[in-house]
This record gives structure tokens, C-alpha cells and sequence, in this order.
């Protein structure tokens, strides 16, 4: 594979790795999402950036089925996430079994890190690979302690997730996503909940993930220089759709809807 | 009075007839049968109360208005009137037949199901808001890890709330301890039941009433160091865990540092 990061990979005819169709989701009276579509090739960073309320955080938590759509179809490397199709289009959703082996190829990163706190971090990243896919203890902890090794952290593993700092637990929550081996990973607003001093060690490590593993990432976040640096498309989300899908240099100096130039102004 | 004080007002203790009640074997049974009965009837109660917890914040109504019901029941009326209920109301509302003998019969078995029974509704609340102490993105994390409801259960949902029931588990297991005086009225030989026939005997009502409350103290003390121990070990903020008792402070003084003045390092090393 090249490591040209510049451009998004060349339009073959390879088929999309997330395959979004017309996503619809409502919470009650609200609509959130109105028919969101966007695909996302193999080894693309995408950024998906917006206004608060705009459906991006639902978006990416209904792309492993964290939440229910109402609408549409979401394929991840080829197969539906969360629901099959009955008789006449009707989404019937699949058993909690079936969904949590979806799951497990996709990696996901949250805003609040959700280590979890009873166990060292060790044992945070060995938990879903023992449990899950049924790798043994010793392979299991082999292969948490090289990724602790690439996010820079080899001698936080016998720690516990409240002795780390905010940037450390989300460093140890990716190691804890990447030990699955995930076919994309999902960030979700991944340095929002940071100290300012602490995002660059967050984007730092997301960034040799994508150039140097190039892990297929789609990102809601705001961090613009991460955008400009490492993603091949920006999108913007407002009022649930897809506004404006471009390549970064593109999304950022010459945007093509006045809504997109709109929410720029207010975050550069 | 220039004479002497009345002796039955003050200086009327029997220091002899305390002595001898606190030094004699009469109360060595008791002490070992309520500690039994404590540890039974709250550990059974610990049991009951976290089907009982999953089931009450369950949504399925018929899954939780069969516990709604239970502890509307069991914590809306005295303790004292379930004993007396089970002990003997169950005898008479059943005709008592032979299959409830071991309960009518026996009032140590019938005392410690009605303290078991009372227990599980007051653990079935401190284990529900065990289970809503959880942050919802533990629960996210899991299932973006691919863990099936049954692992996340096991492996995120019952350890963190373990953690956050466990001091006040261990302060019923306290409560549990006094709570089986009640059994006096069932004709349960325990402590306070002891004291009562003694002092019926000798008529020194105010020394052997100390003999009993020295040894429900000595019961309470003990939980009460394991309390402290356990809350040292499982505290997640160290800084308040539990301060030394009045029973160590008179022990031991206050030689050994409180757990927030330890040097880092010492941290759970022990």
C-alpha cells in the first residue's frame, strides 16, 4: 500500500468499507438523522465536523449499533450492522449475539475514554480479545503490551485508569479499541473532554495510526489541524444530512455551500 | 441529706454479680448463635437482593411490580411484626402441617427467614443504586468491544457494582447483628434473650444489661474494624475512607496514620 497521504485513495471500483444508505433516526418528536448517506473506502480518514445537534456523534454511534436507526441500510466491510431485511424492505434488528460479533471489527473511542476502572490497563485492553475472540492469556497480554508500546505508554500497564492522566486513559482506550483489530475505528469528539496541554499527545497517536498502520478512521472532532493534516475527506453534518463532503484543502479554503463557510467562520 | 446517697439511685452496681455474669460461660452460646444467625440471615438476604435489584430496574412491569410489591410489603412494615408473623402466623394460617415444622417448630429457623427475607428488601435498594452508579459509557464501551450482554454482565456490571454496594453491605451485616435481639420474642436464646432470664433469676436487671451490651459491642466493634479494612482495600477515594473507631482510638491511640496521610507509593502495596 502506498503511503501517499495526500489525496483519497484513487476511485477504483473497490467497494466501500462503510457503506452508509439513507440513514434515518428520530428520538420521539426529533428527527435526527434524515437520510445520511457516505461511504468510506478502505484506509480513509474521514472527518466529520458541525454544529451541536447536527447528528454527527448519533451518526457514528449508529455505525456499530450503539444506536437503533429507523431507516436505511449500514454496511461495515460488507455486511449489515444491526439489522437484516424482511419482507417488503422492514429492518428486522438481529439477536444481541449477532450484533455484538459485528461490533468487534469496529473499534470505537469516546469522548469520556470509558476505561474501565476496576481493572489495570492491562487488563482493560485484554479483556474484549480473551473474552470476545477467545485469544489466550499469554498472546493476549503479549500483544497488549506492544500496543501500549505504540501509544507511548509501557509502563502504565500494571496501573489503574484513575492514576492516569486524560490523555493517557485515551491513549490506553485506542490501545484497548486497536487490540481487537479492528477494520475501522470510530473516534467520537476523541479530545473534547481534554485539557488543552493534553490533546497533542491524543492526535499524535491517531495520526501514526492513520499514516503509519493506515487504519481506516472516521473522526467527529473539531480539531482542524488534525483534519487538515491526516484526513482525505471533511464533512460537514447540519440538520441531520450531509452538507459538504470535500477534500480538506477544499472544505477548508474554498467550501462550495454558504452553511459550511458559515460554521468555518465560527471555529477558525 | 447530709447522710449517705440512697443506695438505690447511684452506687447501687453490683460490681461482683457484673464480673462474675461477664467471666461465666452463660453467654458463650448466644454470642456464637447470633453471630451465626447474623452472618446467615444477611448473607442470604445479600443473594436475594441482586435478582431482586435486576428485576426492579428492569422495564418489563411484570418483572418488576412482583419486587415493587415485596418491598412495599417488607419496608412498610416493622421488623418486629414480620418476625412474630412468620414464627407464629404462618403455623396458624397454613393449620400447620408437618412440611412447615421446621419453620413453626423451630423458632432459630423461623427467626433467621424473617430477618433474610427483611434484609433482601433493604439490599435489593442498596444493590439498585449499586447498578445505577454505573456511567452509561461503561455499558458503551463494552458493547463497542463486541462483549454480549452476559459478558458485559459479569465482567463490567457486577464487579462495579460489588464495589459501590459494598460499605453498606457491610454496615447491615452491623445492623443485622443488633437486629437479632428482636428474636427475644420468638423465644430465641440469643444475647438479649439470655440476659433476660438471668436477670429475671437475680434481679440485677442494670449489671447483667451490661454484660449483654458489652458483648453486642464486641460483635460490633469486630464488624467494624472488617468494615474499615474492607473500605481501605475497595475505597475509591482513598482520601475518605473510614477514620479509626472509638474503639481503636482507646486501643491502639492514634499512632497509625489516617489513610489519606500515607506516602503514595504505599497505596494499595500492602
Amino acid at each position: 500500500m502506498d503511503t501517499d497521504t495526500g489525496a483519497a485513495p484513487a476511485g477504483t471500483n473497490e467497494a466501500p468499507l462503510v457503506h452508509a444508505v439513507d440513514v434515518c433516526k428520530r428520538f420521539h418528536q426529533l428527527e435526527v438523522l434524515k437520510g445520511v448517506n457516505m461511504d468510506v473506502m478502505r484506509g480513509e480518514v474521514v472527518v466529520i465536523m458541525g454544529p451541536s445537534g447536527g447528528g454527527k456523534s448519533t451518526f457514528l454511534r449508529c455505525l456499530n449499533h450503539l444506536e437503533k436507526i429507523d431507516r436505511g441500510t449500514i454496511e461495515v466491510n460488507g455486511h449489515p450492522i444491526g439489522y437484516r431485511r424482511g419482507s417488503g424492505d422492514k429492518l428486522i434488528e438481529e439477536s444481541a449475539g449477532v450484533v455484538a460479533r459485528q461490533r468487534a471489527d469496529i473499534g470505537m473511542v469516546f469522548q469520556r475514554f470509558n476505561l474501565f476502572p476496576h481493572m489495570k490497563v492491562i487488563d482493560n485492553i485484554m479483556l474484549a480479545p480473551m473474552n470476545v475472540r477467545g485469544v489466550s492469556r499469554a498472546a493476549a497480554r503479549r500483544r497488549a503490551l506492544e500496543l501500549l508500546e505504540s501509544v507511548g505508554l509501557p509502563q502504565k500497564a500494571d496501573e489503574y485508569p484513575s492514576r492516569l492522566s486524560g490523555g493517557q486513559q485515551q491513549r490506553v482506550a485506542i490501545a484497548r479499541a486497536l487490540a481487537m483489530d479492528p477494520k475501522v475505528m470510530l473516534f467520537d469528539e476523541p479530545t473534547s473532554a481534554l485539557d488543552p496541554e493534553l490533546v497533542g499527545e491524543v492526535l499524535e497517536t491517531m495520526k501514526r495510526l492513520a499514516l503509519e498502520n493506515h487504519m481506516t478512521m472516521v473522526c467527529v472532532t473539531h480539531e482542524v489541524g488534525f483534519a487538515r493534516e491526516v484526513a482525505d475527506r471533511a464533512i460537514l453534518m447540519d440538520g441531520g444530512v450531509v452538507v459538504e463532503d470535500a477534500p480538506p484543502e477544499r472544505f477548508f479554503s474554498q467550501p462550495e455551500h454558504a452553511r459550511t463557510r458559515q460554521f468555518l467562520s465560527k471555529i477558525l | 441529706m447530709t447522710g449517705s446517697i440512697h443506695p438505690g439511685v447511684l452506687m447501687d452496681f453490683q460490681f461482683p454479680v457484673f464480673f462474675n455474669a461477664l467471666n461465666s460461660d452463660l453467654f458463650f452460646v448466644p454470642v456464637l448463635l447470633v453471630i451465626a444467625i447474623t452472618l446467615i440471615a444477611q448473607t442470604a438476604g445479600v443473594i436475594l437482593g441482586f435478582p431482586m435489584a435486576l428485576a426492579r430496574i428492569s422495564k418489563n412491569p411484570l418483572v418488576h411490580w412482583p419486587v415493587d410489591l415485596y418491598l412495599f410489603i417488607f419496608r412498610g412494615t416493622p421488623l418486629l411484626l414480620q418476625i412474630l408473623f412468620i414464627s407464629d402466623g404462618t403455623a396458624e394460617f397454613f393449620n400447620n402441617p408437618p412440611l412447615l415444622y421446621p419453620i413453626t417448630r423451630n423458632p432459630v429457623v423461623a427467626g433467621t427467614l424473617a430477618l433474610a427475607l427483611n434484609e433482601a428488601a433493604y439490599m435489593t435498594e442498596i444493590i439498585r443504586s449499586g447498578l445505577q452508579a454505573i456511567d452509561p459509557g461503561q455499558y458503551d464501551a463494552a458493547r463497542a468491544l463486541g462483549m454480549t450482554p452476559w459478558q458485559l454482565t459479569r465482567k463490567i456490571v457486577i464487579p462495579q457494582t460489588l464495589r459501590v454496594s459494598l460499605p453498606p453491605t457491610v454496615n447491615e451485616y452491623i445492623n443485622m447483628s443488633k437486629n437479632t435481639s428482636l428474636l427475644t420474642v420468638i423465644a430465641v436464646t440469643e444475647i438479649l434473650a439470655t440476659a433476660e432470664r438471668q436477670y429475671q433469676a437475680n434481679f440485677r436487671v442494670f449489671e447483667i444489661l451490661s454484660v449483654a451490651a458489652i458483648w453486642y459491642l464486641l460483635i460490633t466493634t469486630i464488624l467494624t474494624q472488617l468494615q474499615a479494612r474492607i473500605e481501605r482495600r475497595f475505597g475509591e477515594r482513598q482520601d475518605i475512607a473510614a477514620q479509626p473507631g472509638f474503639a481503636t482510638r482507646m486501643l491502639v491511640g492514634f499512632r497509625r496514620p489516617r489513610p489519606h496521610e500515607e506516602p503514595p507509593e504505599d497505596i494499595g502495596g500492602h
